[in-house]
């Protein structure tokens, strides 16, 4: 049992968003959280992640997660980067990687000769690759991933699933939520917003 | 690369890419400074009385117009939060990026004293016991600029509400370093009134990080 999630329960504003969700995830899997908007993925995301205080116990390998930050690989919806500097320059500060290593990462997200060129230039969908690009940047092995495919074209989605399959199949685990069914990735779903 | 080194040089490079808010506190000092005497006769010794005292508030000033910019940017871009999946403690990465503001932003304003302090014909000693001041106390005002960013960081026009919730902080300091200042021309020994400023300012970086932590993290739990 590598992700023990234990009774997670979240309120906001006086409305139950989830309450008592137990779930185990193994290295090797996949879990997607499903659910309509205002259902609480977003919410519970973080709360695993551990950006505010669990409700709950969220385990990892049997210790609590929130002791080790650095395993997690949290990729939201905020753009993540700094608009007035370079991409590599926002790639370097975050995953502490060298230029070499950004270089072929941007490569792999379709990037590809971008590494000087400020953020504020980028499109939406470009601004996505760059806070992507983390994941080929940084070995953690837990990834959770709100929306990771917004904003992306059909063969950035290709390009995505075949990284996210790559970490799994290196014993990796992936949180995920997307309203759009992965087509090529095996998952389990959690489904939320119903009966609270 | 280090985690310390990487919050320094992303400063730097941001100072690169901004120089005007380098700059901005610099140009508000001068102009400030520059208009007290238009304002106020030109009795000289009169300036030479009040002068070490509207340095020092308006290097205060120009602190504070800073404060938005410590974490709201990084905390709005999501960058912030990014910090909380590092190896260091977050306090610890805060203190870097204080210090490495202090060095950047506030520095500068400080060097400008000599400067200003001749225009407003202050005496040279004054103006290095100003100096000192200004070195010894400054880091708690980062740092308590840092608190009133760090609280209001989720609120939309927080400017003005991060200055007047910090603002029962920096008084202290500012009667702390008028008073060595004061004993300064008066030609007594301002000694133990420095100590003092000194250790306010040495409790005040090294707790304060660990408020505005705490702080940051609230407003990011805050947030969805």
């Amino acid at each position: 049992m590598t992700l023990e999630l234990k009774h997670l329960h979240c309120e906001r504003d006086d409305r139950v968003l989830f309450r008592d969700i137990s779930q185990c995830v193994e290295r090797g899997e996949i879990l997607r959280v499903a659910g309509p908007n205002g259902a609480g993925k977003t919410t519970l995301l973080r709360m695993i992640a551990g950006l505010f205080e669990v409700d709950g116990e969220v385990l990892w390998e049997s210790a609590p997660l929130s002791a080790m930050p650095e395993s997690v690989l949290y990729i939201g919806h905020a753009p993540q980067v700094t608009r007035e500097l370079t991409v590599q320059a926002n790639l370097q500060f975050l995953s502490g990687a060298t230029m070499e290593a950004v270089r072929h990462a941007l490569q792999a997200v379709g990037l590809r000769g971008y590494d000087d060129s400020l953020v504020r230039e980028l499109s939406q969908g470009q601004k996505r690759r760059v806070a992507l690009a983390r994941l080929w940047l940084e070995s953690r092995p837990l990834w959770i991933l709100d929306e990771p495919y917004t904003a992306l074209d059909v063969e950035m989605v290709a390009v995505l699933d075949q990284r996210i399959k790559q970490h799994i199949q290196a014993q990796g685990v992936c949180l995920l939520t997307t309203h759009q069914p992965p087509q090529q990735l095996d998952y389990r779903t959690l489904e939320l917003g119903h009966g609270y | 690369m280090g985690i310390e080194r990487r919050i320094i040089q992303r400063e730097w490079r941001l100072v690169m890419a901004r120089p005007g808010e380098v700059l901005k506190p610099m140009w508000f000092l001068l102009l400030v400074i520059s208009l007290i005497p238009l304002a106020l006769s030109p009795d000289s010794t009169l300036l030479a009385e009040i002068g070490p005292a509207m340095i020092w508030v308006a290097t205060l000033l120009a602190i504070l117009l800073n404060m938005d910019h410590l974490f709201k940017d990084d905390y709005s871009e999501g960058v912030l939060e990014q910090w909380l999946f590092w190896s260091r403690p977050f306090a610890w990465c805060v203190a870097i990026k204080l210090l490495t503001h202090w060095l950047f932003y506030i520095l500068p304003l400080i060097l400008m004293t000599p400067i200003v302090g001749l225009m407003l014909s202050i005496e040279a000693d004054v103006i290095a016991v100003l100096l000192v001041t200004l070195l010894v106390a400054t880091p708690a005002l980062t740092c308590f600029s840092g608190l009133g960013g760090a609280l209001t960081l989720g609120a939309a026009r927080s400017g003005v509400l991060g200055v007047l919730v910090m603002l029962p902080l920096f008084v202290p300091v500012v009667i702390l370093a008028a008073g060595v200042i004061t004993r300064t021309t008066d030609g007594a020994g301002v000694g133990p009134l420095l100590a003092l400023l000194a250790a306010f300012s040495l409790g005040a970086a090294i707790l304060m990080p660990l408020a505005i932590a705490a702080a940051i993290r609230l407003n990011i739990g805050g947030s969805t």
